[in-house]
């Protein structure tokens, strides 16, 4: 009797944990399906040399997701959203450490939470939250904000931020290639290496006026170069393609480098294809102009320091093949997907907001995160 | 109140807690002068405090006293007008003061924390003279279970380097102490350069023990990068453009000020290193930049 009892209690515990961890409503699966196949998709593909997802639909996927559970999650304060947030934001850096703008998408999100929470708080400024020296001589103790208020309309303000954000993502190509003819003039020489549709739209958006010339490199192994060569020659600029051991070579030649990168880090350095720092160390022996145009979400508050999150290998049989058997027993065989350059061979990055100079990008970072996001 | 006992109270409070910074031990020694004055207004407060800083100032020349006691100061003047009466504004000031103390008690564990991610197993670090935040982050360091060795300078005249190798010795960080002229020699080997500051200046350069500048230098000929761990209380407001640009009163100990005829004829202990020579800053407001430097001073002294 006792014993039938007490197997009831437990059973009923065990079915009370059940529904307390499975979603409950059609919407809780339907959204915990959507983040489960942006994972996969992630995991399987990323920018560069997998399937053709680009760092800019990255950036939007991430977002519209973010929005989705801005919008669907259970949530009653700042606090828990951002809890949330913070939660499924580490799980999809965690599947693609290397996919930067998923975590700057995140960190975006956050700051917009915190902003539009301090808005209807009616409290002065966000910048009341961030660290200086003046906030630890006049805060008095207030710095302990933990986010527990409830507002009826966070919901709502939150998501609107969120479709601004989006908007802005859609129009960053466009914003940058408009300021092209500002730095593209007639009968240059232009370098870039790889493919970036950065700077494919910023050229292209050159051609339409000016008459120039542009060498590529084609950036082995994946040798992307050759693609961008033919998207710019079917546009009507005359392109050459070189392989990356003549870069220096032909660097006298050249006006300016124009190339695009997959990270900014925060001291205003890239992580960028294989090859860039080659190409920046020729430019700066020539004094060459070196030009990032990178958009404003991949821009990361990341070091280089980080070993095990900062380069990414994939098969070596890129750069040598599996049909040389004999050898690979011999040799260690690398193939490294990314590159640091440093911020002293940088001159210009071009971002959908204007230019701006490398030893600025920690005024932009304090613009676009709050400090204590920088660690998800 | 006596100003040779608030100089007293400064110099214990130094010797009880030989691992405090030397501008907390100085605001630390301003907050009692505060809480003992007897004065009735607020200007009258202010000028006795700015006496003090300056009786500190004799005490100890060291840049770190100075921006210390500026920074109190500035931090009065910002806090006092919100209440008519005065004996109310008081105990707000005193219990701000406590709350900053804390506050800076805590800085260096946060600069700690930032900097000890950027050494590497089996790095080695070379680092000059001898700084307490330095040894902090070292120490994280080694709590983190990272393998690293250390070469600290000699640093003369006071052979303070000494006196660092014993405290990591005691670590069980293995240390070797150098000459000032082996930095050249060594800096080969080396795969990075930490250095504490004692002032911060608003270009993003910074005031340190004389030979640091000759460590920069040499660092960025190797093409190493030179890492500069300081706690935010000290930022300065300085801009000096070259050496002879650093005031007088900074280069040289107390006692040398007072006695010494020509001031030529001595040895300066502090150097000036340009901002173009530091790769970063690591301060408790985060890792800065040079360049980002100047922002945080226009953020306190608007």
């Amino acid at each position: 009797m006792v014993f039938l009892i007490l197997y009831s209690t437990l059973a009923m515990i065990d079915v009370h944990s059940f529904k307390r961890t499975m979603p409950v409503t059609d919407k809780e699966v339907a959204l915990s399906e959507r983040i489960e196949a942006f994972l996969a998709e992630l995991k399987r593909g990323g920018s560069g040399a997998g399937t053709l997802r680009g760092s800019g639909e990255t950036a939007r996927e991430t977002t519209a997701l973010l929005r989705r559970i801005t919008g669907q999650a259970q949530w009653s304060s700042a606090g828990d959203l951002m809890e949330i947030i913070r939660k499924e934001g580490r799980r999809m850096m965690a599947t693609q450490p290397s996919e930067t703008t998923v975590g700057n998408m995140v960190r975006r999100v956050l700051k917009i939470i915190r902003e539009e929470y301090a808005r209807l708080r009616g409290s002065s400024e966000v910048t009341d939250q961030q660290e200086s020296l003046h906030q630890l001589l006049t805060s008095g103790g207030l710095s302990e904000e933990n986010f527990g208020q409830h507002f009826k309309d966070l919901r709502a303000n939150v998501i609107e931020a969120i479709n601004e954000l989006l908007t802005e993502l859609e129009a960053t190509t466009d914003h940058i290639a408009m300021q092209a003819l500002e730095h593209i003039h007639s009968n240059e020489v232009i370098m870039t290496i790889g493919r970036s549709r950065t700077v494919e739209a910023f050229l292209k958006d050159a051609a339409l006026k000016r008459k120039f010339h542009v060498i590529v490199a084609e950036c082995a192994p994946f040798c992307q170069g050759h693609e961008m060569a033919t998207s710019l020659s079917e546009a009507g600029i005359e392109t050459t393609v070189i392989a990356d051991a003549a870069i220096f070579a032909v660097m006298s030649r050249v006006n300016k480098v124009i190339i695009g990168t997959q990270t900014v880090l925060a001291n205003g350095g890239l992580r960028a294809v294989n090859g860039t720092h080659t190409l920046a160390l020729a430019a700066r022996h020539h004094s060459t102009p070196l030009i990032v145009c990178a958009p404003m979400f991949k821009l990361s508050p990341q070091f280089h320091n980080e070993e095990d999150t900062f380069h990414k290998f994939v098969s070596p049989h890129e750069v040598l093949p599996f049909t040389e058997g004999e050898i690979l027993s011999k040799v260690n065989v690398y193939c490294p997907v990314f590159d640091y350059v440093p911020p002293e061979l940088i001159t210009l990055f071009i971002s959908n907001i204007g230019g701006n100079a490398p030893s600025y990008t920690y005024r932009l970072m304090s613009e676009l995160y709050h400090p204590e996001d920088h660690e998800l | 109140v006596n100003k040779s006992l608030l100089v007293k109270y400064f110099r214990t409070q130094i010797s009880q807690d030989p691992d405090v910074a030397s501008a907390a031990a100085a605001i630390r020694s301003l907050l009692e002068f505060l809480k003992r004055d007897q004065s009735e207004t607020l200007l009258g407060l202010r000028e006795n405090l700015t006496e003090a800083i300056r009786r500190l100032g004799e005490a100890d020349s060291s840049v770190a006293v100075s921006s210390g006691g500026e920074l109190f100061l500035r931090f009065i003047t910002l806090t006092s007008l919100e209440h008519l009466d005065f004996s109310q504004s008081k105990n707000l000031l005193v219990e701000r003061g406590e709350l900053f103390l804390n506050k800076i008690s805590l800085s260096r564990n946060k600069v700690a924390k930032l900097c000890h991610t950027f050494i590497k197993d089996g790095a080695k670090i070379l680092t000059h003279s001898s700084s307490r935040v330095v040894l902090k982050v070292l120490e994280n360091a080694a709590a983190d279970k990272k393998r690293f060795s250390v070469y600290v300078t000699e640093s003369q005249p006071d052979s303070a380097g000494k006196l660092m190798a014993e405290k990591l010795r005691r670590l069980n960080i293995p240390v070797t102490v150098i000459l000032d002229a082996a930095v050249g020699y060594i800096m080969e080997k080396v795969n990075l350069v930490i250095v504490g500051a004692e002032g911060v200046v608003e270009s993003g350069g910074i005031i340190n023990k004389i030979g640091t500048y000759q460590l920069a230098v040499c660092s960025k000929a190797h093409n190493k990068p030179f890492y500069v761990v300081a706690e935010s209380f000290k930022f300065v407001r300085l801009f000096p453009l070259n050496q002879q640009d650093v005031p007088a009163q900074f280069k040289y100990k107390a006692d040398i000020l007072k006695t010494a005829e020509d001031l030529d004829k001595e040895h300066p202990m502090i150097d000036y290193t340009p901002p173009s020579l530091i790769t970063l800053l690591f301060t408790d407001l985060g890792v800065l930049t040079p360049s980002a430097v100047s922002d945080e001073l226009i953020k306190i002294y608007l």
